[in-house]
C-alpha cells in the first residue's frame, strides 16, 4: 500500500512520508496532552520531593529531608498499613465473588435479562451517592443495624468505632466492585467456545471438573487482569473516607491518597505529599507494569 | 434418581441465593428512594420504616432550593459532556493513527501512552494542580476539563477497534483522492460507531461525578460539581438525610437512565476494557 503513488497534495514527498507525519500528527494531539498533564506532572512531582514548598513562598531545596520527615511521621507508617489493608480487603473477596456472579449470570434461567441488569446496575451509580447512601445506612439508627439486629447483633457506630470503620469500608468497596469485574468476567466465560465444556461433559466430567479444567485455565488471562484492576481501583480509594470518616476514627481508615491529600491541600506541605506520592508511585508502578505484560500478551502486539 | 433429587436442591438453593443477592445489590436504592421521601422525623425512626407513611414530594424542590444544586448539576453536565468531547475525538485521532501507520516511534509512543495508566490523577494531583495553576487555570471550566479530556484507556480502546477495520477501506478512499483529514472523518469514524458509543458511556459516566479534581480546582461556588454541593451539606446538615437522599436520587438519574437504555454498549465497553482482543 505504500508504494502506490497517486493523490499525493505535495509532490516533494513521498506517499511514504507524507503518510507518516500523517500519522504521526494523528496521534499528536493525545501526546502532548499526556507530556503535559502526565508525564512533566509526574517529573514536578519527583523533583518536588526534594523542595521544601508551601505555595506561598518560592520553593528551598531540601534534599532528602521530605523523605526523612516522611518516613518518621508515624500517621503515614499508619496510612500506608490501612492502604495495605483496604487494597487486598476489597480485592480478595472481589476476585472470588465476582467470579461467581459471572458464573451464575452465565446460567440458562428464567429472567436472566433482568436478573442481570439488578446485578450490574450498581455500575451506574456516582461515587458520591454511594458514599453517601452507605453513611446513612450505616448509622447507628440506620439500616445495617436493623438487618443486624433480627439476627441478634447489637446496635454499633459502625464508621464511628475503630475496629469496624475500615472494614464497613472495605464493604462498599466490595459491594460496588464485583459488578464491575463480574461484567468482565462475564465477558470472558462468553468467549469460551460451547464444544469444549460440550466435550468435557461427553468425557464424563462433571460441572465442577468443567470448571478446573476447562474454564480457569482458558480464563487465566482475564483472572490475572482483573487480579490486577482490582488492586489498582482499591489503592485509589479516596472519596468514601474522605466523605464518609474523614480518616477516621484514629486514622484507621486514612488511607495513603488522602494522607497525601492532606498533608497538600490541608498543611501545605507539597514537597513531603510529593514525597509521600512517590510510594503510591511504586505500588502503581508495579502492579501496572504487570497489568501491560497481561494486556501485551493477550495480543496488544 | 437421587443425583436428579441432588441437581434440583442444588438448583433451588442457587435460586435462592440468586435473589438474596439482588436483594444486598438492590438495598441501597431502595434506601435511597424511600428515604427520599419521608419526613425528616421518619428517616431515623425506630423501629425502621421501610416505607414512608405519606410520600412527601415536596423534599426535592426543597433539597433543590438548598444551596445551587441547579448551578452544580448544569457544571457536572458541562465537566462530564466536555470531558467525553475531548475523550471521543483524540483518542479516536490517535487511535487511528496508531493503528493504522507506520513512523518511527510508533511503538514507542504506544507504549509511553499505555504508561500513563499508573499515573491516576490520585498520584499525580498536587504537581498537576501546580501545572494547572501555572497555566492559569484554577477556578475556570478550562482548569476543570482539560487535564481530564484525554485518557490513556480511552486510547487503547479505539486503536484495538480501528486495527481490526480492514485497511482496503482506507486505500480505496485513498485512491480516490480523499483527503487522509477526510478519510479520518468518513471512513474511520463512521465505522467505529459501537467503540465511540462505548467509550462515550464510559466517560460520561466516570466524569458526571467528579469531586477529587473539582475539590482541589474549584473553589468558588458557582463551579462546584454536585458532588462537592452534596458533601458541603451533608457537612452543614447532616440531619437532612430526607433532602440529601433527594438530591442523590436526581443525581443518579442521568448515568441510570443511560445504564438502562444502553446497557449492552456499556458493558460491551467494561467488557473491552478486559478483553485481551
Amino acid at each position: 500500500m505504500f508504494q502506490q503513488r497517486v493523490g499525493w497534495r505535495w509532490p516533494s514527498l513521498s506517499l511514504q512520508t507524507r503518510l507518516c507525519w500523517a500519522g504521526f500528527l494523528f496521534v499528536l494531539p493525545a501526546l502532548l496532552h499526556l507530556i503535559v498533564f502526565k508525564f512533566y506532572p509526574m517529573v514536578e512531582a519527583f523533583r518536588l520531593s526534594f523542595y521544601k514548598y508551601d505555595l506561598m513562598t518560592p520553593p528551598v531545596f531540601h534534599g532528602l529531608q521530605n523523605y526523612k520527615t516522611v518516613w518518621n511521621n508515624p500517621l503515614f507508617h499508619q496510612s500506608f498499613w490501612v492502604s495495605v489493608k483496604y487494597m487486598f480487603g476489597v480485592s480478595v473477596p472481589e476476585w472470588f465473588l465476582a467470579f461467581a456472579l459471572a458464573l451464575l449470570l452465565n446460567r440458562g434461567m428464567p429472567g436472566r435479562p433482568i436478573i442481570r441488569l439488578a446485578y450490574f446496575f450498581p455500575i451506574a451509580m456516582s461515587q458520591i451517592v454511594v458514599a453517601l447512601v452507605w453513611k446513612f445506612m450505616y448509622n447507628p439508627l440506620g439500616v445495617v443495624n436493623t438487618l443486624l439486629g433480627a439476627v441478634g447483633i447489637g446496635r454499633i457506630n459502625w464508621l464511628a468505632t475503630e475496629q469496624s470503620a475500615l472494614p464497613a469500608l472495605i464493604l462498599i468497596g466490595i459491594w460496588r466492585g464485583i459488578p464491575l469485574f463480574g461484567v468482565i468476567y462475564l465477558a470472558g466465560l462468553q468467549s469460551i467456545p460451547k464444544e469444549y465444556h460440550e466435550a468435557a461433559t461427553v468425557d464424563g466430567a462433571g460441572p465442577w471438573q468443567s470448571l478446573r479444567h476447562v474454564t480457569i485455565p482458558l480464563l487465566t488471562p482475564t483472572i490475572l487482569f482483573v487480579m490486577v484492576m482490582s488492586l489498582l481501583s482499591a489503592m485509589k480509594v479516596f472519596l468514601n473516607p474522605l466523605v464518609m470518616t474523614e480518616g477516621g476514627p484514629n486514622g484507621t481508615t486514612r488511607v495513603l491518597p488522602y494522607f497525601i491529600y492532606e498533608t497538600a491541600f490541608a498543611y501545605h506541605r507539597m514537597g513531603e505529599a510529593a514525597a509521600a506520592s512517590m510510594v503510591l508511585f511504586a505500588f502503581a508502578f508495579a502492579l501496572t507494569l504487570i497489568q501491560l505484560r497481561l494486556l501485551r500478551r493477550g495480543g496488544v502486539e | 434418581m437421587s443425583s436428579r433429587a441432588l441437581s434440583l436442591w442444588g438448583g433451588r438453593l442457587l435460586t435462592i441465593l440468586t435473589i438474596a443477592g439482588i436483594g444486598v445489590t438492590l438495598l441501597p436504592y431502595f434506601w435511597m428512594l424511600s428515604s427520599s421521601l419521608k419526613t425528616s422525623s421518619e428517616v431515623f425512626e425506630l423501629p425502621v420504616r421501610w416505607l414512608p407513611r405519606d410520600p412527601q414530594w415536596s423534599n426535592y424542590p426543597a433539597a433543590l432550593s438548598r444551596g445551587a444544586f441547579g448551578v452544580y448539576f448544569f457544571n457536572s453536565a458541562v465537566v462530564a459532556l466536555a470531558v467525553m468531547a475531548g475523550n471521543l475525538l483524540v483518542c479516536s485521532l490517535a487511535g487511528y493513527g496508531l493503528a493504522k501507520f507506520r513512523f518511527p516511534y510508533r511503538e514507542l509512543s504506544f507504549r509511553a501512552i499505555l504508561s500513563t495508566l499508573m499515573l491516576p490523577l490520585e498520584i499525580v494531583l498536587v504537581p498537576t494542580f501546580l501545572v494547572v495553576r501555572g497555566l492559569g487555570l484554577v477556578n475556570s471550566y478550562g482548569g476543570l476539563i482539560i487535564p481530564l479530556a484525554v485518557d490513556a484507556f480511552g486510547i487503547f480502546l479505539m486503536r484495538q477497534y480501528i486495527k481490526d477495520l480492514p485497511d482496503s477501506l482506507i486505500e480505496a478512499a485513498r485512491l480516490d483522492g480523499c483527503s487522509e483529514r477526510g478519510i479520518f472523518w468518513r471512513i474511520i469514524l463512521p465505522n467505529c460507531k459501537p467503540a465511540l458509543g462505548a467509550l462515550a458511556l464510559l466517560t460520561f459516566r466516570d466524569n458526571w461525578d467528579q469531586f477529587l479534581w473539582p475539590l482541589i480546582v474549584a473553589s468558588k461556588d458557582t463551579l462546584k460539581t454536585f458532588p462537592l454541593g452534596l458533601a458541603q451539606m451533608e457537612g452543614i446538615d447532616s440531619a437532612a438525610y430526607h433532602e440529601i437522599m433527594a438530591i442523590a436520587v436526581i443525581a443518579m438519574i442521568p448515568t441510570a437512565v443511560i445504564f438502562l437504555f444502553f446497557q449492552r454498549a456499556f458493558v460491551r465497553g467494561i467488557a473491552l476494557s478486559g478483553l485481551k482482543e
